[in-house]
C-alpha cells in the first residue's frame, strides 16, 4: 500500500514537470492567417503592395500566412472563394475591390460571421453603405477610399484642361455597377460646374461599342468612371478611342499602359500597400470600427504619350507637369 | 509569529523538520540568485529599451521635420517662380512632387482665395471662400510661416493647413497648401512595435493625432502618470507637435518576468525534488528512531519490544543492535529483580526478627508485618526512638545519630508483651547505601532475644552451681575450720564456767569470746560469699571495684588452693578505674577462669593473677603453670558443653558461659596456652563512663 501511493506521487511529481516544460517551451507565435479575396487577376498588383506594406511595418515573413482567394472574375466563383474564406476562419480578410467587399458584407450578414474586414480600395464606401461614416466606420469594415467616385469629376476637369480641343465628352459607366452610376452623377455635377457638354454611354449595354461608333465626331472625348467590368473592356475601349482618334481618360495606370491616352486615381499596387497600414493596426487590436477610412496618400496622373503621338493632339503644356509620363506594354493596342 | 513558527516546528516529527529544513535549503539560494539577476537585468533590459525607443522617435520626429521644412522649402519656391508667369503649372509641379499636398491656394491681402488647384476637387474656388480661421489669420500676419490646428476634410481625412506670406504689388498675399497627414498618421499608428511598444503624436493643443490605438485619437493627452510604462518623448520644432513612444512595463518586463517565472516552475520542480528527497532522507533517519522510540514505549509499559532488524551498519544500526542488547538485558535483570524481590519478600515475612526502614530524621518508613505485631501496629509516624525504644530523645549510640560510628548501634531494649511479661529485643542499625533520599536510609533489625538471654542466664546459673557443687568440699572445710575453733573455745568456756575456774576473769573471758566471734564472722563471711556467689541474678549494672570482685573471687577458692598447694600470687593496683556492669558475673568469669587453672594444675602450681590498665581498657590475666591446652582443642574451648575434663568434674559450660559474659561487657576473652607449660586468659573490659 505503502509503495503504491509512492509510485502514485512519483508519477504525479513526473506529470507535472513534463506538463510544466511543455507550458515553458510553447511560446512559439504561430503565424496570423489573413485571408484575402480578389475578383481576378487584375487586382493582384494590390496584393503585391499589401505584402510590401507589411513587410515595410515590420513584419517577419513567418509572422503572416496569407490565404488568398482568387474569383478569377467569375461572380459565382467569388461566392465560392469567400465561404471558403469565411469557413477558414482567417484572424481578418483584405479585400481588392468594391465587388468582393459587397459580396463578402452580404455572405458575413448571411452567416453572422464576426471576422474584420479592410478594403485595399472601394470608390465610395459610405455611399455604397460598408460603412456609417468615415471618421468612425462603426462596423467590420474599414479601409481604403480610392476616391475614384469623388474624383471623377476632377478627371472631367483634368481631361478638359489637358486637351482643352475637346469639345464633347462620352462618359463610359456600367449602369449595373453603384460606385460606376456614382461616378456618372458626379460627373454630371462637374461638368455643370464646368459647363461641359457630357454623353453618359452605359458599357453594360451591349451595344454600347456600335452606339460609340456611331456617334464620336472629331472632338470628342471619353471618359471612364471605376466599374469593375470597366476594367476587362480596358482593350476594347483601347481599340475604340485609337480608331476613332479621340482622347480618352481613365482611372488606372494600367489602362493607360494599355492604350487609354490618360489616367487619374490611385495605382492599385499603393491601394495594397496603404490598406497594409489597417492590417497592422487591426493586429494591434484596433477594433475597424474606429479606424477612419483613408484616402488614397497618392493620386497618379499618367499619360501614354505614345497614344497622345497617335491621337496627334496637342496637350496643354501646364497640367502636363503633374503627369507621369508611361509608354504601352502592349504593342498591339491598336 | 516568531515564537508560533518555533513551537510548531519544536512540535514536529525530525521528518517534518527534515522537511523543512531541505525545502528552505533548496530555495533560498535558489531565489535570492534570481532575485540578483532579476534586478541587475531588469535595469539593462529598461535601459535598452529606452535606447531603442530613443532612436525610434528620432528618426520618425526629423522624417516629420524633413517633410514640413520640405513643403515650406517648396512654397517658397513657388511664390518665386509665380511672380515669373507660370502659375498653372507650378502649382500642378507641386502636386506632383508633393504627394500630401491636397490642395494649394493664393489668398489675396484678405485672405480670400484667389486661385486654387485641388488634388480631388475641381479648381473653382466658391465665391468669397475663406481659407483662414482667426487665429491663423492672426499667426500669419506675424510669422513667416503658419501652421494651422490639425483638423479634417470632408471625408474625415486629417489635415493641417500651413501658409507662407509673400508681397505682390505691394500687399501681403499667402501662398498655401492644404497637407494630408494621414500618411504621417499611418505610417506611426501602423508601425509594427515589438513587445506592445506604442507610439503617438501629440499636438499643440496636447490632442492625440495619432495613435496606434485608435480609441485614444482625438483625446487629450493620455495620462502615462497613471500608468506603469517606460517610455520616452520627443518635441518636433516649429509645428509644437510631441512624439511619444511608450511600452507597458508590465510587457517590458515580460521576457525576464517570463524568464522570472520559468524560474519559478524550476524551484517548484526543484522543491518538489528536494522535498522527495528530504522525505526520504527524514525516513531513512527518522524510521529507526521511531522504532526505537516505540521500543522504548513498549519497555516502559512493561511489554516485551520486539527486536529492531535494520539492515545497515552505521551508527543508527549499532544503536538499534545496542538497544536489543540492551532490552534483553534489561529483561532479564527485571527477571532476576522479581526474583530476588520474591525472595526478599519472603524472608521479610518469613524472618523471625522485626524490620524497619528509617529515614535520617528518625521518621519510621516501612515496617515488616511482625514488627507491626511487636508494636501493637502503633501509629509509624513517631520517630523511631519513640516507637521502638520508648525514649523522647534519639540513641546517642546509634548510627543515625552518630554515622561516625563504626558500630552498628547493637544494643538492647526491652519492652512489655501482650501478657505484661518482659520481651528482649536486639536493637541493630544498618545504613543503606543506595536508598532514596527520605524513603529511609536505615534499616533496624530487632529480634526477639527473650528466650535466648533465659537459656543464657540459666546456662549461667547452671555453671555457676556445678562450680559451687565442685566447691562444695572446699567450703565445708573452710566453714569446719571456724566452726571447730569455735567450738573449742565454746567447749573450754563452758567447762572453766562449770569449773568455777576464779582464773577466768573478764578479760580473758573476752578473749574468748573475741575469738568465737571472729570465727564466726570468719564463717559468716565464707557462706555469704558463697550465697553471694550462688544467688541468681539478672543482669544488673553496677560500679564493678575490680580488685574487691578479683579479691572475692579468691576467697571463693581459697581452700581448694591450699588443698592442692598452690601458690597464688596477685598483682592489683589499687587505682584501677571503676568497670560498669554486673559484678556477680564478673566474679562468676574469674572464679571459672580461677577453677580452671586449678584443675590445670595437679599440685603445687603457681598461679597468677593480675590487673592493669591498657589501651582504656583493665585487663585482667589469669596465668597458670598447668598442663596447658593441645591446640587442636584451643579451637573449639568456648563452645558449649565442650569439656576435656573427666566426667563428673565439668559440664563444659564455663569457658562458653565466661565468653558470654565478657561480650556482654563488651569485651574480649582470648586464650594463649602452650600445651605442658601453662595456659593465659586475658580478658580485656572497655573502660565506659558511666
Amino acid at each position: 500500500m505503502m509503495k503504491t501511493k509512492w509510485y502514485f506521487f512519483i508519477l504525479i511529481i513526473i506529470i507535472v514537470s513534463v506538463l510544466l516544460n511543455i507550458y515553458i517551451n510553447h511560446r512559439e507565435d504561430s503565424p496570423t492567417k489573413i485571408g484575402v479575396i480578389m475578383m481576378g487577376n487584375s487586382r493582384v498588383e494590390k496584393l503585391t503592395g499589401l505584402k510590401k506594406g507589411i513587410r515595410e511595418l515590420g513584419y517577419k515573413e513567418d509572422a503572416i500566412e496569407f490565404d488568398v482567394k482568387n474569383a478569377m472574375d467569375n461572380e459565382k466563383t467569388l461566392q465560392e472563394k469567400i465561404d471558403e474564406l469565411i469557413k477558414e476562419k482567417p484572424a481578418l480578410i483584405v479585400t481588392m475591390g468594391g465587388v468582393e467587399t459587397l459580396a463578402l458584407k452580404e455572405k458575413m450578414e448571411e452567416q453572422k460571421t464576426k471576422i474584420p474586414v479592410v478594403f485595399a480600395g472601394v470608390a465610395a464606401p459610405k455611399e455604397i453603405g460598408l460603412i456609417k461614416d468615415y471618421r468612425s466606420p462603426g462596423g467590420l469594415f474599414t479601409g481604403i477610399n480610392n476616391y475614384h467616385t469623388s474624383l471623377a469629376g476632377k478627371r472631367l476637369e483634368l481631361l478638359h484642361q489637358l486637351v482643352p480641343s475637346a469639345k464633347r465628352f462620352f462618359v463610359l459607366y456600367d449602369k449595373k455597377i453603384k460606385v460606376s452610376v456614382l461616378s456618372l452623377e458626379n460627373t454630371i455635377d462637374a461638368a455643370k460646374s464646368l459647363d461641359l457638354p457630357i454623353i453618359p454611354v452605359n458599357v453594360s449595354d451591349p451595344k454600347f461599342t456600335e452606339f460609340l461608333s456611331e456617334n464620336l465626331q472629331k472632338n470628342d472625348s471619353l471618359l471612364m468612371v471605376p466599374g469593375f467590368r470597366m476594367e476587362s473592356l480596358t482593350e476594347k475601349i483601347a481599340n475604340i478611342i485609337i480608331e476613332n482618334k479621340i482622347p480618352a481618360m481613365g482611372v488606372y495606370g494600367n489602362e493607360v499602359e494599355e492604350g487609354i491616352l490618360a489616367s487619374y486615381g490611385s495605382s492599385f499596387e499603393e491601394q495594397g500597400y496603404q490598406a497594409a497600414r489597417y492590417v497592422s493596426r487591426i493586429l494591434q487590436g484596433n477594433s475597424p470600427a474606429d479606424l477612419p477610412v483613408e484616402l488614397p496618400d497618392s493620386i497618379h496622373f499618367f499619360i501614354n504619350t505614345k497614344v497622345k503621338d497617335e491621337l496627334a493632339i496637342e496637350l496643354n503644356s501646364e497640367i502636363t507637369n503633374l503627369a507621369e509620363f508611361i509608354k504601352p506594354v502592349r504593342e498591339g493596342a491598336k | 509569529m516568531d515564537g508560533k513558527i518555533r513551537n510548531w516546528l519544536s512540535s514536529q516529527p525530525i521528518r517534518i523538520k527534515v522537511l523543512v529544513f531541505g525545502i528552505i535549503m533548496s530555495i533560498i539560494p535558489l531565489l535570492l540568485t534570481s532575485y540578483y539577476y532579476y534586478s541587475n537585468v531588469k535595469a539593462d533590459l529598461e535601459n535598452r529599451i529606452l535606447a531603442n525607443q530613443k532612436l525610434v522617435l528620432q528618426n520618425l520626429s526629423s522624417e516629420i521635420e524633413l517633410e514640413f521644412n520640405q513643403t515650406f522649402r517648396q512654397l517658397q519656391m513657388a511664390t518665386t517662380l509665380k511672380q515669373q508667369g507660370k502659375q498653372q503649372s507650378i502649382f500642378y509641379d507641386l502636386l506632383q512632387q508633393n504627394e500630401s499636398f491636397e490642395e494649394i491656394v493664393i489668398t489675396d491681402d484678405a485672405g480670400y482665395i484667389q486661385k486654387k488647384v485641388s488634388r480631388y476637387n475641381l479648381n473653382i474656388p466658391l465665391q468669397n471662400e475663406k481659407w483662414f480661421s482667426d487665429s491663423f489669420w492672426s499667426d500669419f500676419q506675424s510669422k513667416s510661416k503658419t501652421f494651422g490646428k490639425v483638423e479634417f476634410n470632408q471625408f474625415g481625412q486629417p489635415i493641417v493647413k500651413v501658409m507662407i506670406p509673400f508681397i505682390e504689388d505691394g500687399k501681403q498675399k499667402g501662398i498655401g497648401a492644404i497637407i494630408q497627414l494621414q500618411k504621417i498618421i499611418g505610417k506611426i499608428s501602423s508601425l509594427r512595435q515589438e513587445d506592445s511598444s506604442y507610439l503617438y503624436l501629440l499636438d499643440k493643443d496636447g490632442k492625440v493625432i495619432a495613435h496606434q490605438d485608435y480609441s485614444q485619437l482625438w483625446k487629450k493627452h493620455p495620462s502615462p502618470a497613471d500608468r506603469d510604462v517606460i517610455g520616452v518623448q520627443t518635441k518636433i520644432n516649429d509645428l509644437g507637435w510631441t512624439l511619444v513612444m511608450e511600452q507597458p512595463a508590465s510587457t517590458a518586463y515580460e521576457p525576464i518576468n517570463h524568464m522570472f517565472r520559468n524560474g519559478l516552475y524550476v524551484a517548484a520542480i526543484a522543491t518538489i525534488i528536494v522535498s522527495l528527497i528530504s522525505v526520504y532522507a527524514g525516513l531513512y533517519f527518522t524510521t529507526p528512531i521511531i522504532y526505537l522510540e516505540k521500543g522504548m514505549n513498549n519497555l516502559k509499559t512493561g511489554k516485551k519490544p520486539a527486536p529492531i532488524l535494520l539492515n545497515r551498519q552505521d551508527e543508527l544500526g549499532k544503536l538499534a543492535e545496542a538497544f536489543n542488547e540492551m532490552s534483553r538485558e534489561l529483561q532479564e535483570k527485571s527477571l532476576r529483580l522479581e526474583q530476588e524481590k520474591e525472595r526478599l519478600s519472603v524472608v521479610v515475612a518469613g524472618i523471625e526478627a522485626g524490620l524497619a526502614l528509617v529515614t535520617k530524621d528518625y521518621k519510621v518508613t516501612w515496617m515488616n508485618p511482625l514488627l507491626q505485631i511487636w508494636l501493637h501496629n502503633q501509629d509509624v509516624h513517631l520517630p523511631c526512638f519513640t516507637l521502638l525504644g520508648g525514649k523522647k530523645e534519639a540513641c546517642e549510640d546509634c548510627p543515625i545519630t552518630c554515622p561516625e560510628l563504626d558500630a552498628n548501634g547493637n544494643s538492647i531494649m526491652k519492652t512489655k508483651g501482650e501478657n505484661g511479661e518482659e520481651r528482649i529485643f536486639n536493637h541493630r542499625v544498618f545504613p543503606l547505601n543506595h536508598a532514596m533520599n527520605g524513603e529511609g536510609e536505615f534499616l533496624i533489625v530487632i529480634e526477639d532475644i527473650t528466650e535466648q538471654k533465659q537459656m543464657e542466664e540459666k546456662m549461667i546459673q547452671t555453671d555457676k552451681l556445678t562450680a559451687l557443687g565442685l566447691m562444695a568440699s572446699s567450703f565445708a572445710h573452710e566453714v569446719n575450720n571456724p566452726l571447730a575453733t569455735i567450738n573449742v573455745f565454746a567447749e573450754d568456756l563452758i567447762d572453766r564456767l562449770e569449773q568455777k575456774d576464779t582464773e577466768l576473769d573478764d578479760e580473758e573471758m573476752a578473749l574468748y569470746l573475741a575469738k568465737i566471734k571472729e570465727n564466726t564472722e570468719r564463717c559468716k563471711r565464707i557462706t555469704s560469699n558463697l550465697l553471694n556467689f550462688s544467688r541468681k541474678s539478672n543482669w544488673t549494672v553496677t560500679h564493678i571495684d575490680v580488685n574487691e570482685t578479683i579479691t572475692n573471687s579468691i576467697h571463693l577458692v581459697e581452700s581448694t588452693l591450699k588443698n592442692k598447694q598452690i601458690k597464688l600470687t596477685t598483682e592489683l593496683p589499687y587505682d584501677l578505674p571503676v568497670l560498669l556492669g554486673d559484678s556477680l558475673k564478673m566474679m562468676q568469669v574469674i572464679v571459672n577462669l580461677i577453677n580452671n587453672a586449678i584443675d590445670a594444675m595437679e599440685k603445687a602450681g603457681q598461679l597468677m593473677i593480675t590487673a592493669k590498665v591498657e589501651h582504656n581498657s583493665v585487663i585482667i590475666q589469669v596465668i597458670d603453670d598447668g598442663c596447658g591446652i593441645a591446640p587442636e582443642v584451643l579451637s573449639k574451648i568456648f563452645d558449649p558443653f565442650y569439656t576435656t575434663k573427666p566426667v563428673g568434674k565439668g559440664t563444659g559450660l564455663g569457658l562458653s558461659v565466661c565468653y558470654g559474659i565478657i561480650e556482654e561487657f563488651g569485651g574480649t576473652i582470648q586464650i594463649d596456652s602452650i600445651e605442658a607449660s601453662g595456659t593465659t586468659v586475658t580478658v580485656r573490659i572497655p573502660i565506659r563512663k558511666s
